[in-house]
Parts: structure tokens; C-alpha cells; sequence
């Protein structure tokens, strides 16, 4: 079954001491029945791998990382996790939601199923730079699929087009031409959709001659910089390129937000890259803005539950969401505004505002929504 | 000369509502081609249904066997086929149903399927049938013939007009071959469930466009707040996201609603065909959306910018 | 037991708005994403599911230009074990009954105890070619199956009647099903399981490889053709309601209290 490499030799996994610090730091054990020790061990010990194979638990990771990062061997427990979904997508044994979601990817270029001609119909209003119909510009701004289509994130679009014009960035978008980064695809297993994704985009990229692209997205960022292993281009999450604006004066306020804003950092712009100083350089950079931190934030951020395909997986696991574990958590601090730099955290934290009931009492934000409104 | 045949489609003793538009539509080609309205009735122990077509038809040709007490497609195959090279009609009509379907594949004469409008000039058929999940009109045309057979879409034609038939009931005794090779065995009525939509005075019902299985939620929510019932159509159900009670459609239930407000449904017949009366609101993106043909409101924008709005409001007015 | 499947390649519609050719023949093909037809998807999995259960093999057959290769890969990665391709310019403006016609040319020769087919195309929507299929061969068929349940020498099988009724038929083998969806869940095809296969030789027979003249196929040979294609008329007066959400929403809720009520 596993063929070339096993699973075992290719993660080094006899080196694993079986500690447990990866499953007592992953954010769904609490919830979900799965035990990714458990399951590292179950890997190198059992020659026959189809009964683990069978755990529909596998499917509840959200590939946040935090076992990787926790382990004192440097073992990556969260890859061993991915390669046994990739396996189950080969032979096409994924949940009935993933395989519709990497269906409508490689139809259509977004796992929302939206068709590929409307996917710039949130900016036709707005003057913007093509790269598919021939215009030139220093950076992409790479949109992503669900700030393209879902339309709460598309305020989030919007709001970045008008933080770059404003502050005069040379920009453009692919239009229609842009297709899903493939961060998700490669996490629901599908290796090879992934691989394919990824060839086009950077022939994409090449094409249009672009060599520096900024994101909405901290999962396109992670994946671009660390997946596609491509020179001609640099990938930077926008908070690091707004950030940078912001010191060079490029960028200012003109309007205060007094509120208490705390900051969710996200798992694939956080922990899995490391960039936590930026997001909270911008926020404090808002006049009004009183700025305080979770208890667990920056590597000990807790994952929304977004990561991982599980925006199309229906989870086995159970319990409180922690979403709503981290609005109790703002709201706790004193905060008004949950502020954020990734898509899916938004919608997981505005999804658990609204089961809570608590949409009178916190707001959730983007970064950049705050920004282009102080601007 | 111009006959026009009727397939009289009936079940577990009742004539179905395809056969009433089917005769209504045959009287139309019948008067402009000169000929006959018959009405062929088949099956067992059914004189009394015979009865009830005598002022919809000129005649009733009632085929009676043991045989035929319950459908089975070989053996109306046969017997129809008996029955036009006999009366050698112009036109035989057949219900698009899963009866219909079982016949369509006659290959004596010419014959198209899923019609929804007819014209007979001169002995010439011309069709009109929908091609792309409804997106498109065909007009087809037919090789020239003394005969032709179509299968009819339900819902389309009005079951209610003149009755003007003769009405002479003829019992024919044909002889039945033995199908040995293709057997009835029985009818499985669908499982009761705890929801039963065809009550609800208000549905809101949800179709593909929602993407995806946790979107259904917001749907819920809206429904509750409405003081409807959640509905949905077939592609849902498919996806196992809702359970097949709720399932608005040919194969799913029929409804009666005061209001049915249809969000990111695209309107495929077999869906808004079982929506009998009321009003319907359609939430779509798509400006072409078949379901903007039998909406009385229509929404053209994203139902994910519409919904979570409208929701709003409504706990407004429920808290103030 | 040994099965065959039809296949089709099909345009997406769902979603996407369909523009007709200047010819009024045929819609625009531009921007439209191609996929296997939907009940066809259903019928592969059952056969496959079949072939699981019972043993035997599995051969899938398509009509079209090479473009169809794709949706006949998806057929092995399935668990198909043959693809057989017909192709010939003349097939084109075939009507079902012609489209069987050449089906049959093909199976007639082969060994087989099921045809499978989609209950019906989301392009044209026929659903005639499985039961037309049945009657050149001579053998029984039943539509809208599902549910199949195979004994000895017979299937019993369910097929789907309105409101959610079902009707259950004996039928004897060999003999041809045509399948509805929701029968069984598909599963997916991997862009890598895809790649394993696509070197597999997938057999291409024309016309002439067919024994069959050109007067037999396409409009020529077909009893019904398509005059023009045309959008259909908004044949209802429908109020459009503004765009705007917060307009909208007071519209709805407007209609809500006049026609229905609020709880």
C-alpha cells in the first residue's frame, strides 16, 4: 500500500519517544477522538495500516501544527497526518464534501463550486490593475477563492485595494485568471491536485513577469512561501507589506477606532511562520485602538478549527466549537473588536458570535477592515 | 386521419394528473388536424376509470388482462404497439414520468421526449423540448412519418378545458403474450418522517447554491424566524445533507404552500413542477435561473449577501 | 459478472449562464468546465460496486472526440477495467435512438450480464438511449433504478416512481439499467490515481471500424433533429426586487406579511 517509502522511514518516526507533548498541545483532543501519539505509534508499530486508515477522526485535524512544533524530537507528526489523507485521496476514499470540494477546485479553480468568470466580480466597480487582460504592476495582490467569493470576506478585499491605493502601491490582481493557491487541497491529501495547482500557478506567475506577491490569506502566504519553492517570486502576508508601509510613512490615520481590540493570531501566519510582531505593529499603529492580548496567543494561539479542509468537513468531533472557547476569551479581556488576519479564523469567530448570541457585545474584524476604515 | 392517441397513465387505481393535461393538449391537436381524441386505457378491473374519461375523449379504447394490473413496461410496449399499427394514429401521447419512461424506447416510429409544446400541421410534428438543466429551448423536427410518439412533460399543459368528448368506451380483448422475463412485484410507499412539508403553509427551501452543508444552518434560521418549514430540493437530498422529507420535487414531495421562498435553487423542472399554487420569492445570482420563470419576486443577487440581511431584520421586528 | 457502462461527457451547467451559437444549433461552448454526466457517475460506481460484490469486469463506453479520454480514466480509476471510445465526425447530430443504434453496433458482439446507463444527460436530457438500447438488443430493461439487488440469473431491482414512491421489478438477465442518482455515493477520482492510468489503452473505434455506413448515423440517419435552439421566454410576470440586501429584506418581509403571515 505504501509502495515506495514507508510512512516510518520517511518520517523518522522510530525516533519518536512517545512523550505525548504533541497531543496534550493539539487543540482538538479535547473534542475529537483523535490522539495524534496514538496514532504516530500505531504507524510504526502495526505493518498493516488500512484499520487506521479506516478513523474517520483523521479528518478532524486542522493541521495547525502545534504537535510539530511541540515535539522535542522535531519529528512532524502533523505530516505524517496529511500523507495518511493522501493516501486515502489517491485511492479516493475522502469524506463526500472534500471530494466535492477538490472536484469543484480542479473544475473550476475554487472549492466552492463559484463559477470561474465571476470569481472579480467584487472589484469590477473598483479601478484596478489586470494582469489577465495585459496590465503590469509591481505585486499581486493574490485575492484567494473565499475572499473572492464569500461575500463578508469581500469587504475584506476591498478593503485592502483601498488601503494600497491610497497609500499609492503599485498592485494588481490576476482576475479570472487566479485559482485556488492549493494550502487546503494539499492538507485534504490531494497530492497531485495540489501539484497541479501549484505548476500552474507559478506558470502563472512567470507569465506575467511578477516577482512580489502580497495575500489575504494566511494560508495562500504559508504555502506560497513554503510549498511552491520558487525563486522568481517573493509571497509576504499583507500585514507584513502593510506593516512595512505603515513605517515608511506611506500609510497614515486619519481616523480613530476606540475600541479594545484583541488579536487572534493565526496558526499559518503565526506559529507555522513565525510572523507575530506585525499584525499587533499595525494595530497599535491605529489611533484609539486599545490594544491587548489573549493569555494564549502567538505560538499558543488557539487554531478556529478552519485549517486542515475542515471548512468542508463535517467533524466528528463534539463539544463546545473553539471558536466560541475564543470569543469567551475576549470578551473576558475586556475586548470589543476581535481583530484577525486570515479568512477562515473570521469566519469561524463571526460563525461563534452568532451561535453565541453575543453579536451586541464583539465585533469581528480583519486587520485591514480596521485599517482601511482609519485611513 | 389525424388520430390522436392517448396513453392513459393510472396507478394503484387512480388516473394521474398527466393524463387530464395529455387529453387536454390531445383535444388542441386533434381539432386542428381533423382527427380523433382516443384515450387508451390499459390495465385491470378499471372500468370505473373508463367512466371518467368518456368527456375528455371521443372514445376510450380499454384494454382489460390480468396481465396488466400492474404496470409493466414490455408488455404496454406490446400492447400499444398492437393498438397503433391498428387505429394508426397520427400522434400518440405518452406522460415524461417514470411510467413514460419505460416506453420511451420504442424504435417503430419516430418519437422525442420531454415535450412541452406540440404542433401538428399537416401531418408534420414539430417539438419544443428543454436541453441544459432547463437553460435552453430546442425546436425539433422529425423525420417525415405516418406516425409519430412523444412523451409529454407533466406541469406544463392546463389540465382544466373544454370537455367536448363522445365518449364511446370500446372494450377490446387483445391477446397477452406471457412477459416471463420482467415481473411487478410490489410498491413501496415513502417512509413517513417527522416533517411533513406538503402541510406547511410556508417553505423556505434550499437548493445547491448553498454550497455547503453548514450554510444550511443560516437557512434553518431563516425558516424558523419566518414561521415556515425547511425544504429543499433534490441535490441535498443526494448529498445526504437533508433527509428526503423535506425534498420538494418529481421524485421527492409535492406542496401546496401560501409562500415559498426558494434560496440558490437554479429551478430545474422536476423541482418547481411539485410548487402547485402560492407565491414564490427566488433568491438567485444567476439572472437566467429557470426558477426567474415561475417566481412571481425575484432576487438577482447572492443569496449569502440577501440571507443574512433579511434574517437580521426579521429578529429586529421579533424583538421590537 | 461481466458489465458494460455508458458514459457521457457533459457540460457543467450549474451555475453558469448558457449562451446559444450564432448557428442556433448548438450552445456556446467557451468557459463552460466539462465533466462526466452526473447519473452516469452514480452508474460507474454501481457497477464497479458490483463487480466488487460479484467478480467479473467492467468495460466503459463512451461517444466523442478525444476530450472524452478524461471521463474514460475516471471510469479505470474507478474500478473499470476496459474503455472503449467511438468516435467519427458523422455521429454528429445523432438523436438517442441513433446514439443507441451505435452503442449497439458495438455491444452486440460483446459478452455481458448488465448494461448500465444514466437515467438521463443534463445536456440533452433524452432519456431514451438506455431503453432504446434494450429494445436493439432484444433484452429487458428498467429505468430510474435505485436499488439493484442480483439473485440468480435475475436482478431484482427498485426504481424511483414520483413523490418518493418506489416500484420493485424482477427483471432476468442480461438486461440494461438505467440509473438514477442518489443510488450509492460516488467516490472521488485523485489527479495522482488519474495519472497511474493514463497510459491505459483505451480502444477508439470509427464508422468504419463499426461496420456502419454514414447514412445510418447522425442527422441523416436520425428520425428527430434539432431545427434551432432558443432561450426560453420569461413567461411569467415577475417582480423584480432590489438587489440592495437591506431594500430586498424589507421587500420580503413586506410580502411575508401579505401573503403568509409572520409568526
Amino acid at each position: 500500500m505504501d509502495g515506495e517509502q514507508s510512512l516510518t522511514e520517511k518520517y523518522e518516526l522510530f525516533g519518536c519517544i512517545q512523550c505525548g507533548r504533541c497531543s496534550a498541545g493539539c487543540p482538538i483532543s479535547l473534542n475529537s477522538a483523535l490522539n495524534i501519539r496514538k496514532l504516530i505509534r500505531e504507524v510504526t508499530v502495526h505493518q498493516v495500516l488500512e484499520p487506521i486508515y479506516e478513523q474517520g477522526e483523521l479528518w478532524d485535524c486542522t493541521t495547525c501544527s502545534i504537535c510539530s512544533l511541540r515535539c522535542p524530537r522535531g519529528l512532524k507528526p502533523h505530516e505524517v497526518l496529511i500523507s495518511i489523507r493522501s493516501i486515502l485521496a489517491e485511492e479516493g476514499n475522502v469524506p463526500a464534501t472534500v471530494r466535492d470540494a477538490l472536484e469543484e477546485t480542479f473544475k473550476h479553480g475554487n472549492p466552492y463550486g463559484q463559477i470561474r468568470s465571476k470569481r472579480f466580480e467584487w472589484a469590477t466597480d473598483l479601478k484596478i490593475k489586470n494582469f489577465s487582460q495585459g496590465d503590469r504592476a509591481e505585486i499581486l495582490y493574490f485575492v484567494g477563492c473565499a475572499p473572492s467569493y464569500d461575500p463578508r470576506l469581500q469587504e475584506v478585499s476591498r478593503a485592502l485595494v483601498k488601503t494600497f491605493t491610497q497609500a499609492e502601491v503599485n498592485f494588481g490582481i490576476l482576475g479570472n485568471e487566479e485559482n485556488c493557491c492549493g494550502n487546503e487541497i494539499r492538507r485534504m491529501g490531494e497530492e497531485g491536485l495540489f501539484e497541479m495547482l501549484r505548476a500552474d500557478n507559478i506558470k502563472l506567475f512567470h507569465n506575467h513577469e511578477i516577482r512580489h506577491i502580497v495575500t489575504t490569506s494566511s494560508h495562500c502566504y504559508n504555502t506560497f512561501k513554503n510549498e511552491y519553492k520558487d525563486d522568481s517570486f517573493k509571497a509576504e502576508h499583507y500585514t507584513i507589506f502593510v506593516a512595512e508601509l505603515i513605517q515608511k510613512g506611506k500609510l497614515s490615520f486619519s481616523k480613530e477606532i476606540k475600541k479594545v481590540v484583541t488579536y487572534q493570531d493565526p496558526c499559518f501566519l503565526g506559529k507555522q511562520n513565525g510572523v507575530y510582531e506585525e499584525p499587533r505593529f499595525i494595530l497599535r499603529s491605529i489611533p484609539g485602538i486599545t490594544f491587548v492580548d489573549f493569555e494564549r496567543c502567538r505560538e499558543r494561539s488557539l487554531c478556529c478549527e478552519g485549517g486542515g479542509g475542515r471548512m468542508w468537513i463535517d467533524a466528528s468531533d463534539s463539544g463546545q466549537r473553539l471558536g466560541e472557547v475564543r470569543i469567551r476569551e475576549a470578551i473576558a479581556l475586556g475586548a470589543e473588536i476581535i481583530a484577525t488576519a486570515c479568512p477562515f479564523c473570521l469566519l469561524n469567530l463571526e460563525d461563534a458570535v452568532t451561535t453565541i448570541g453575543l453579536a451586541d457585545k464583539i465585533q469581528v474584524r480583519d486587520i485591514i477592515e480596521l485599517v482601511a476604515e482609519a485611513i | 386521419m389525424g388520430r390522436i392517441f392517448v396513453l392513459i397513465e393510472h396507478r394503484k387505481g387512480a388516473i394521474r394528473d398527466i393524463t387530464w393535461e395529455m387529453l387536454i393538449k390531445g383535444r388542441e391537436l386533434a381539432l386542428r388536424s381533423g382527427g380523433e381524441l382516443t384515450a387508451l386505457l390499459l390495465g385491470y378491473q378499471i372500468r370505473n376509470l373508463a367512466e371518467k374519461l368518456v368527456q375528455r375523449a371521443d372514445e376510450v379504447l380499454v384494454v382489460e388482462d390480468e396481465k396488466l394490473s400492474n404496470f409493466n413496461g414490455e408488455i404496454y410496449q406490446r400492447v400499444l404497439s398492437k393498438l397503433i399499427s391498428e387505429y394508426k394514429p397520427a400522434l400518440t401521447l405518452i406522460g415524461h414520468t417514470s411510467f413514460g419512461m419505460e416506453l420511451a424506447g420504442q424504435l417503430e416510429l419516430p418519437i422525442t421526449t420531454d415535450c412541452i409544446d406540440l404542433c401538428l400541421e399537416n401531418g408534420a410534428l414539430k417539438a419544443v423540448r428543454q436541453m441544459y438543466t432547463g437553460k435552453v429551448n430546442a425546436e425539433i423536427s422529425f423525420i417525415g412519418a405516418p406516425s409519430y410518439i412523444v412523451t409529454v412533460r407533466p406541469d406544463v399543459f392546463p389540465a382544466e378545458g373544454q370537455q367536448t368528448g363522445r365518449g364511446e368506451i370500446k372494450y377490446l380483448s387483445l391477446p397477452i403474450e406471457e412477459i416471463k422475463y420482467k415481473k411487478f412485484i410490489e410498491y413501496i410507499e415513502p417512509a413517513v418522517g417527522e416533517v411533513d412539508i406538503t402541510r406547511a403553509d410556508i417553505l423556505v427551501s434550499v437548493g445547491q447554491g448553498i454550497g455547503d452543508k453548514k450554510n444550511i444552518s443560516m437557512i434553518a434560521e431563516l425558516s424558523e424566524l419566518m414561521g415556515g418549514v425547511l425544504a429543499c430540493s433534490r441535490p441535498i437530498v443526494d448529498k445526504k445533507w437533508l433527509p428526503k422529507e423535506r425534498q420538494v420535487g418529481l421524485s421527492g414531495k409535492t406542496v401546496k404552500p401560501k409562500l415559498y421562498l426558494a434560496i440558490g435553487i437554479s429551478g430545474a423542472f422536476q423541482h418547481i413542477s411539485q410548487i402547485k399554487g402560492g407565491h414564490i420569492i427566488a433568491i438567485n445570482k444567476d439572472p437566467r435561473a429557470p426558477i426567474f420563470g415561475v417566481a412571481d419576486y425575484g432576487i438577482v443577487e447572492d443569496l449569502f449577501k440577501i440571507v443574512p440581511v433579511l434574517t437580521s431584520k426579521l429578529k429586529e421586528i421579533k424583538a421590537g | 459478472m461481466d458489465i458494460i457502462v455508458c458514459v457521457k461527457r457533459v457540460p457543467d451547467t450549474a451555475g453558469a449562464t448558457i449562451e446559444i451559437a450564432d448557428d442556433a444549433r448548438r450552445i456556446r461552448e467557451d468557459g463552460l468546465v466539462f465533466d462526466m454526466n452526473d447519473c452516469d457517475k452514480y452508474a460507474v460506481e454501481e457497477a464497479v460496486g458490483l463487480k466488487k460484490k460479484y467478480g467479473g469486469s467492467v468495460t466503459a463506453i463512451a461517444l466523442g472526440t478525444e476530450d472524452v479520454e478524461d471521463i474514460l480514466r475516471m471510469c479505470f480509476v474507478t474500478g473499470c477495467d476496459e474503455g472503449i471510445r467511438l468516435t467519427d465526425k458523422a455521429f454528429q447530430g445523432s438523436d438517442a435512438v441513433t446514439i443507441a443504434r451505435i452503442l449497439h453496433r458495438l455491444i452486440q458482439s460483446m459478452k455481458f450480464d448488465l448494461i448500465l446507463t444514466g437515467a438521463q444527460a443534463t445536456d440533452d436530457g433524452y432519456g431514451q438511449v438506455g431503453s432504446a438500447l434494450a429494445e436493439l438488443m432484444g433484452i429487458s430493461h428498467a429505468t430510474l433504478v435505485i436499488g439493484i439487488e442480483i439473485l440468480d440469473g435475475k436482478a431484482r431491482v427498485h426504481r424511483e416512481l414520483e413523490g418518493g414512491m418506489e416500484e420493485v421489478v424482477e427483471i432476468r438477465l442480461p438486461a440494461v439499467l438505467t440509473i438514477q442518482t442518489g443510488i450509492n455515493i460516488p467516490r472521488y477520482v485523485s489527479i495522482r490515481a488519474l495519472m497511474k492510468v493514463a497510459q491505459k489503452e483505451i480502444k477508439v473505434l470509427d464508422l468504419k471500424g463499426l461496420g456502419m455506413r454514414e447514412e445510418e448515423v447522425g442527422e441523416s440517419g436520425s428520425n428527430t433533429s434539432i431545427e434551432r435552439l432558443f432561450l426560453p421566454p420569461l413567461t411569467k410576470e415577475m417582480e423584480i426586487l432590489p438587489s440592495d440586501p437591506g431594500e430586498a429584506a424589507t421587500r420580503v418581509v413586506k410580502i411575508l406579511k401579505d401573503k403568509g403571515g409572520l409568526v
